[in-house]
């Protein structure tokens, strides 16, 4: 219960701390900040309940005013900024993610992780933040998904990073990855 | 943690929080309805005017935090101009202007405290209803105690990759800082339990 | 009178291994000593005592059941993290105190007044709204402290409380801790940091290899000597 918690608050601060550290290159040399990298990986790691709890939370701290969002952004402006849909998808993510990576347990972890990020972490938050987009700007679908699609290639690099890093996770703290629990 | 909160104090940090919530709430509204160019300039100098009013440094900072979304008026100027429509495209550029500048009027201008109280007192009907807000308040706690801390850890394990490294530190600074974060969370537990934990009724809590 | 410690046969597995295996304890001393090498079950037997782990066997500390009757163990027995960064769990010094108090059911204005004697009383009396990250390692342990007095625990063990600090902080906690009424369980490797308690217990493996005076220290670190000198 108390594990539970503190799980879900650790994984909240670990997507904010991962917004806040210096920008990590990934391969190729594109910079990108690992917030969503956060989000994939509170799914594979937590599940799905426990993965949109974090973000939830972490959502709920960034409304209240923190600088938690890549960049050092936050506040309730985020609510009404073209962005909206990504932000609000981060728990929608993580549970998507977290549901996949729990029903593909017959597969090895790093394998079911990886998928279920592609799956959570990319194609949902995309939907969520493509539509958030068409809204706000008053545009298309299909051409709200035009002006996203620059970040897809580091997304799909995070997702097969999420695969690896909750591979190394499950082997270092079995007990700890609940998904598989 | 530092917050987002205006480096300077003004008039606005004494109004109760729940109004400016509830007052941004109908302005956003309002924004969304509102469908006439002039209607929009007006609301847009309405909101300009109430950055400026406390002065220059508060008027720089909040604007600053606007800096985002220049891109995405670009592209609407440029795509309805294309398609021949730019009046369409000002008034969705100075919505989105007006919309997050007063969203970030309210978020400089109420404290972290005000803004939990709110919260609070939302969240005060369901205890009625038995459901417990204490995790979603000690969880809350929790993040603003190790976001910084998890933050720092991260820098720190960049600047030992640096030191051994002429790269730019990998994603592989992230595997270390995940397991502290997971090593915390059981940590943090047992702290959370030795002192009486969510529920103290005669169960031996084991893990 | 009841006994400080009081354990019969106490044993602890996880994932199949034995952490502590049989212990049996029991004494009235104010000022006790538990001292092993690293992986011994130190840290293990902190927790046990503190009534965190589903241990087997029977453990009582100042009277209490401290594994099953939480409510009474909260306020029985407090425990000192080796880290303070694992034991605070508020961003600010007067949350973190204020909190104990919380689950022990005393009123908010209640607790902030006593909040506020306790930081007095250790001559930190403007550190409430500091954010604790900003804390050194000796402030935070300092902190950890005084939220466990708070509470009032008639018995407060304390996991290796030195490590990390230097001298003239390290002496400061030390003077801290001999002047408390409560009794202490202090954990150590270095039988230095033990040389006031009246009643040592080595432990070995999960075990308990010798217990008795401050004697036992003697024994201890002859032997720890003895295994250093060889190559490993």
């Amino acid at each position: 219960m108390e594990r539970d918690l503190t799980l879900i608050a650790m994984f909240a601060a670990l997507i904010a701390a991962l917004g806040l550290i210096p920008q990590v290159t990934l391969a190729f040399g594109v910079p990108v900040t690992a917030q969503t990298l956060g989000v994939m990986l509170a799914g594979t790691v937590l599940g799905a309940k426990r993965g949109a709890l974090a973000a939830l939370l972490f959502m709920a701290l960034v409304l209240l005013g923190l600088p938690l969002l890549s960049g050092g952004r936050g506040g309730l402006g985020v609510l009404a900024g073209p962005t909206v849909g990504f932000f609000v998808g981060f728990p929608v993510a993580a549970f998507a993610t977290g549901w996949i990576t729990e029903r593909l347990w017959r597969l090895p972890m790093g394998l079911a992780a990886g998928i279920a990020s592609v799956l959570g972490g990319i194609v949902v938050l995309y939907v969520c933040g493509i539509t958030g987009m068409s809204i706000i700007l008053d545009r298309g679908w299909l051409e709200a998904a035009a002006l996203s699609t620059a970040f897809v290639p580091g997304d799909v690099i995070k997702a097969v990073l999420a695969g690896m890093i909750t591979t190394i996770l499950y082997r270092a703290r079995p007990r700890s990855v609940v998904s598989r629990g | 943690m530092l917050a987002l909160t205006s480096p300077v104090r003004t008039r606005a940090h004494g109004w109760p929080a729940g109004a400016k919530l509830g007052a941004l709430g109908l302005a956003t509204l309002g924004l969304f309805a509102l469908e006439s160019l002039l209607g929009q300039t007006l609301a847009a100098l309405v909101v300009l005017g109430l950055f400026l009013a406390p002065g220059r440094v508060f008027a720089a900072a909040g604007l600053r935090r606007l800096r985002a979304l220049w891109p995405f008026v670009a592209v609407l100027l440029v795509w309805n101009g294309i398609e021949g429509d730019l009046r369409e495209g000002a008034i969705l550029s100075l919505r989105l202007l007006s919309a997050v500048g007063a969203a970030t009027l309210v978020t400089m201008t109420t404290r972290l405290d005000d803004m939990i109280a709110v919260i609070r007192r939302l969240a005060a009907p369901l205890r009625r209803f038995g459901v417990s807000t204490r995790p979603l308040e000690l969880g809350m706690a929790l993040v603003l105690r190790f976001a910084p801390a998890l933050a720092a850890r991260g820098t720190q394990l960049a600047s030992a990759w640096r030191a051994r490294s002429a790269r730019r530190p990998s994603w592989r600074i992230v595997v270390p800082l995940a397991i502290t974060a997971l090593d915390d969370a059981d940590h943090v537990a047992d702290a959370l339990r030795a002192r009486g934990g969510l529920i103290d009724e005669g169960r031996p809590n084991g893990t | 009178m009841t006994s400080v410690l009081d354990l019969s046969h106490v044993s602890y597995r996880l994932d199949g291994h034995a952490i502590l295996q049989g212990l049996t304890l029991r004494t009235d001393a104010r000022r006790i000593g538990i001292v092993g090498r690293n992986g011994s079950g130190k840290s293990t037997l902190a927790r046990a005592l503190t009534g965190l782990l589903a241990i087997e066997g029977r453990l009582r500390v100042a009277g209490v059941d401290v594994v099953h009757d939480r409510r009474a163990a909260i306020g029985a027995v407090g425990l000192l993290f080796q880290n303070p960064d694992h034991q605070i769990i508020f961003p600010t010094v007067a949350e973190e105190l204020q909190f104990g108090l919380g689950q022990q059911g005393v009123a908010p204005a209640e607790a902030g007044r006593r909040v506020a004697e306790m930081l007095a009383r250790f001559g930190c009396a403007e550190w409430g709204p500091r954010p604790v990250n900003d804390l050194s390692h000796g402030q935070k342990q300092l902190v950890c402290l005084m939220a466990i007095l708070a509470m009032g625990p008639r018995v407060i063990i304390l996991d290796e409380p030195f490590s990390g600090l230097d001298i003239p902080t390290r002496m400061r906690l030390a003077r801290r801790l001999d002047a408390l009424d409560a009794a202490l369980v202090h954990i150590s490797h270095d039988p230095a940091d033990l040389r006031n308690c009246d009643h040592v217990v080595w432990l070995d493996q999960g075990r308990i290899a010798a217990e008795g005076g401050p004697d036992v220290l003697g024994q201890y670190e002859a032997e720890m000597r003895r295994i250093g000198a060889r190559d490993a």
